[in-house]
């Protein structure tokens, strides 16, 4: 009898906790068209497109992360954008924009675009935007690539004034990569809180649900400013594994994803597959700021010629890439063309004795990531293993993500580290972050080329600019900085009732997509 | 008995404060959050103003103080990502996996018992072989690679089920399955052995010769007095599914709190693992709290012991 009663009791409170679970979960109880699997994709339901990755919020001006960004992006509108093949800059909220002196720039705004709320675009909103900014207390993690910006004065209704306290003529980059407009009212009236999740913009795109790390959905804004889109609905399914998003691609769930491994594309139909050349660079640097035989040029020259990159590029990541001979990709506006360390093991081999060493005696270290950039730890290895060939010896150190970036940026790698940076489309963001000394990404440093890199970035003439830059270009790859690897390729699975064209910049616009 | 039951309440308080503990040192050698929020090209000033507004630029003694305090009130601080309440995102994604993990219960009792009274009662036949086999293959299979077979299958190849997300019933089908794989061959193994034991007694051979049925004979004493152990598993196996969730919900894209802590932990957004934690070991300790009570009920020389 009383074990009848236990057993009753535990029963019982297994099934009250079961009743408990079953109601009011986070997940939605409705199965929507898009989700019906046995559905194949049709161009008339919803465009699903799989993340690996969510939003951490939908605030504009807030989190740097690639994937918030590409979200909100179909939300709200920038002032300036990239041309998407060229990253030419081209006008978005921002009709025409001009520098008055070196700390002054004037912004002439589009008039006429309405925000999702109906309120509408104009000089205040940028004003908002940029203060949003700068403004500490907010916390934006964009702050301090705007800590230049002294103050955004609006001239009239459609007219702004940025005024810099320092010359600043990266300002124009800032905004065409950071900024993207909120609405003023709308966020003093429903608080951060809100605003956070249930964005208001003036973009193609009005919020419709976001379910944390499951989806997010969005409907064409009928009054867009540049007409209503051609697509109806879209929603951004999250899909952390590349298998699942791969299957989700092939039963017809999802019509574009980005991202496919280089050793996976043949799993795919070959009409079914986009790539791009992006400007996103990976490298291999050399540290001369560790005590060890990289503070020797000839030694970090002797590197560049023992590793092959054309090998590598074509056996390990299947020619996906292109290759890259200096700090700069070719889509970067400041590119300027430099020397090729051609294969030579043996010239390698004589660097190094002409620096008083021989290979045998060399014992370098390489730390790689694993999974943050194509193929990157057998890249490594690889690497590894063609320095062998000649008697160096390598020890391989392969990292979590988090822990690979916190070694470089607290400089506790050793000699060597692949690493990548973009997607950069100007000289400055690089070079600046790579090779001055509070910059930790490249973990080389020379006195006299912060000089040049700090006199070159003042400069307001193109030409000038240009020329300073070109310069640094040649003496860094001159002084083997790092041995530079490629530009990646993007590699975007699309299915063909989709008409979808890659952009440079690794952005998703859904306004440029239609169905065919 | 009261005794007894302040001594385990006792003890669900020291694990849940212990693996709290463990959880806040050990994430913290995983390194510095503020990595991998700035932008790469944060100035030093920045990093190092983040590492001050969010206090990790303090003794690790004193940032540990602090975090206690705060969990005792259960306030576990905000996602530093997304300055939401990191215990409320937990919270919110805890119906999703219970969703789960129930649901995977439920099947592996309804599967397992009848598979493994079968097993027991068919010994050493073909059919007890068979299943023996199968759920010694079943311990055996990654649930990870066993999920993804089973998305490539019935999601990419016969398009029956939806390969991730949330929703509808659809969705949970492979997820289910996936994560009560593992469950069905313990319960299947512990079942048959448990019979066995009983099926083995003077009284059931009694029973037996007295001509009684064979399914009453089952069901009314040879079931019934085994099942105490089953259900014991089956309870502490509830915490297995919720620890076992994780994975699968990362192959399947399942928004419940096991992938929101992975995703977390990658990010090292320190709040929501603590909270996420706190909550996981909450839920283990209370379940065998609630079975060693019903234990302790059932057998009262446990409770001298």
């Amino acid at each position: 009898m009383r074990k009848n009663k236990v057993l009753i009791t535990f029963l019982l409170i297994i099934t009250m906790l079961l009743a408990a679970c079953t109601e009011g979960t986070n997940v939605d109880g409705n199965s929507s068209s898009s989700s019906d699997s046995s559905s194949d994709a049709t161009s008339q339901g919803p465009l699903v497109i799989g993340f690996e990755a969510d939003a951490t919020t939908l605030l504009a001006n807030h989190d740097v992360n690639y994937t918030t960004d590409t979200l909100i992006r179909n939300i709200y509108d920038p002032l300036i954008d990239r041309d998407s093949q060229t990253a030419e800059f081209a006008p978005v909220l921002a009709e025409e924009w001009k520098n008055i002196d070196e700390k002054t720039w004037y912004l002439k705004l589009k008039e006429g675009v309405k925000f999702h709320n109906g309120a509408d675009f104009n000089a205040n909103a940028v004003k908002f935007s940029i203060d949003y900014i700068l403004d500490e207390s907010n916390g934006s993690f964009y702050r301090s690539r705007w800590a230049n910006v002294e103050e955004v004065v609006v001239l009239s209704d459609y007219e702004v004034e940025i005024h810099t306290s320092v010359p600043f003529p990266s300002l124009i980059q800032r905004i065409a990569e950071d900024l993207l407009i909120m609405e003023p009212g709308y966020v003093e009236e429903v608080g951060i809180e809100k605003a956070s999740s249930e964005p208001v913009g003036t973009g193609a795109y009005t919020f419709v649900e976001w379910s944390r790390d499951n989806h997010l959905k969005l409907k064409a804004f009928e009054d867009y400013w540049q007409g209503k889109p051609g697509i109806e609905e879209v929603e951004f399914r999250i899909i952390p594994e590349f298998s699942a998003r791969m299957s989700a691609f092939m039963s017809g769930e999802i019509y574009l994803f980005k991202n496919i491994p280089v050793d996976s594309v043949k799993q795919f139909e070959s009409n079914e597959v986009k790539q791009i050349s992006s400007s996103r660079i990976n490298y291999l640097a050399l540290s001369n700021l560790v005590d060890g035989p990289l503070k020797d040029v000839k030694v970090r020259q002797a590197i560049n010629h023992a590793i092959n990159g054309n090998e590598l590029l074509e056996t390990v990541l299947s020619g996906y890439g292109s290759r890259i001979t200096g700090p700069l990709s070719q889509l970067n506006s400041d590119y300027a063309e430099t020397k090729e360390y051609d294969y030579a093991p043996d010239l390698a081999v004589k660097l190094i004795e002409e620096a008083g060493y021989s290979p045998e005696e060399l014992t370098l270290t390489l730390d790689t990531p694993s999974g943050r950039y194509p193929m990157d730890s057998h890249i490594a290895q690889a690497i590894a293993s063609q320095l062998q060939s000649i008697g160096i010896n390598v020890e391989v150190r392969v990292n979590e993500w988090g822990q690979h970036l916190e070694k470089i940026q607290k400089r506790e790698t050793g000699d060597m580290f692949i690493l990548g940076w973009g997607p950069a489309f100007d000289a400055q963001s690089t070079i600046e972050n790579l090779f001055t000394l509070d910059a930790p990404y490249s973990s080389f440093y020379q006195e006299n080329i912060e000089k040049k890199i700090k006199e070159t970035n003042q400069l307001f003439d193109q030409e000038a600019r240009y020329a300073g830059y070109a310069k640094l270009q040649q003496q860094l790859v001159e002084q083997a900085a790092w041995v530079p690897l490629w530009q990646q390729a993007d590699l975007y699975a699309v299915k063909s009732s989709l008409n979808f064209s890659p952009r440079v910049d690794e952005k998703m616009n859904v306004f440029e997509m239609s169905w065919n | 008995m009261l005794d007894f039951i302040i001594k385990r309440l006792i003890q669900v308080v020291i694990v849940v404060f212990l693996a709290l503990t463990a959880v806040f040192f050990l994430i913290r050698l995983s390194g510095d959050p503020t990595t991998l929020f700035l932008p790469p090209d944060a100035p030093r000033e920045q990093i190092e103003e983040y590492r001050e507004l969010l206090g990790f630029n303090r003794p690790l003694y004193v940032q540990y103080t602090d975090f206690m305090k705060g969990a005792i009130q259960g306030d576990f601080g905000e996602s530093l990502r997304s300055g939401d309440d990191a215990l409320g995102l937990v919270l919110e994604r805890m119906p999703a996996t219970f969703q789960l993990a129930f649901s995977a219960l439920l099947l592996s009792i309804i599967i397992a018992i009848p598979l493994g009274v079968l097993s027991a009662y068919k010994r050493n036949t073909l059919f007890d072989k068979a299943s023996v086999g199968i759920t010694v293959i079943g311990q055996a299979i990654p649930s990870f690679w066993f999920g993804l077979i089973l998305i490539f299958i019935f999601a990419a190849q016969l398009k029956l089920f939806p390969s991730s997300g949330g929703g509808s019933v659809n969705h949970m089908v492979l997820p289910v399955i996936t994560l009560a794989l593992y469950s069905v061959s313990r319960f299947v193994r512990f079942t048959r052995s448990a019979m066995l034991d009983v099926l083995n007694k003077d009284y059931i051979r009694t029973t037996k010769a007295a001509g009684t049925p064979t399914s009453t004979l089952i069901m009314k004493y040879a079931l019934k007095n085994s099942l105490i152990p089953i259900l014991t598993l089956i309870a502490l196996d509830l915490g297995v599914l919720l620890g076992g969730a994780v994975i699968t919900e990362a192959v399947f894209s399942w928004p419940g709190v096991g992938r929101l802590l992975h995703q977390s932990l990658m990010n090292r957004d320190f709040p929501i693992v603590l909270a996420g934690v706190f909550i996981i070991a909450i839920i283990y300790a209370v379940i065998n709290f609630i079975t060693d009570i019903l234990y302790a009920y059932v057998n009262p020389q446990i409770r001298v012991k």
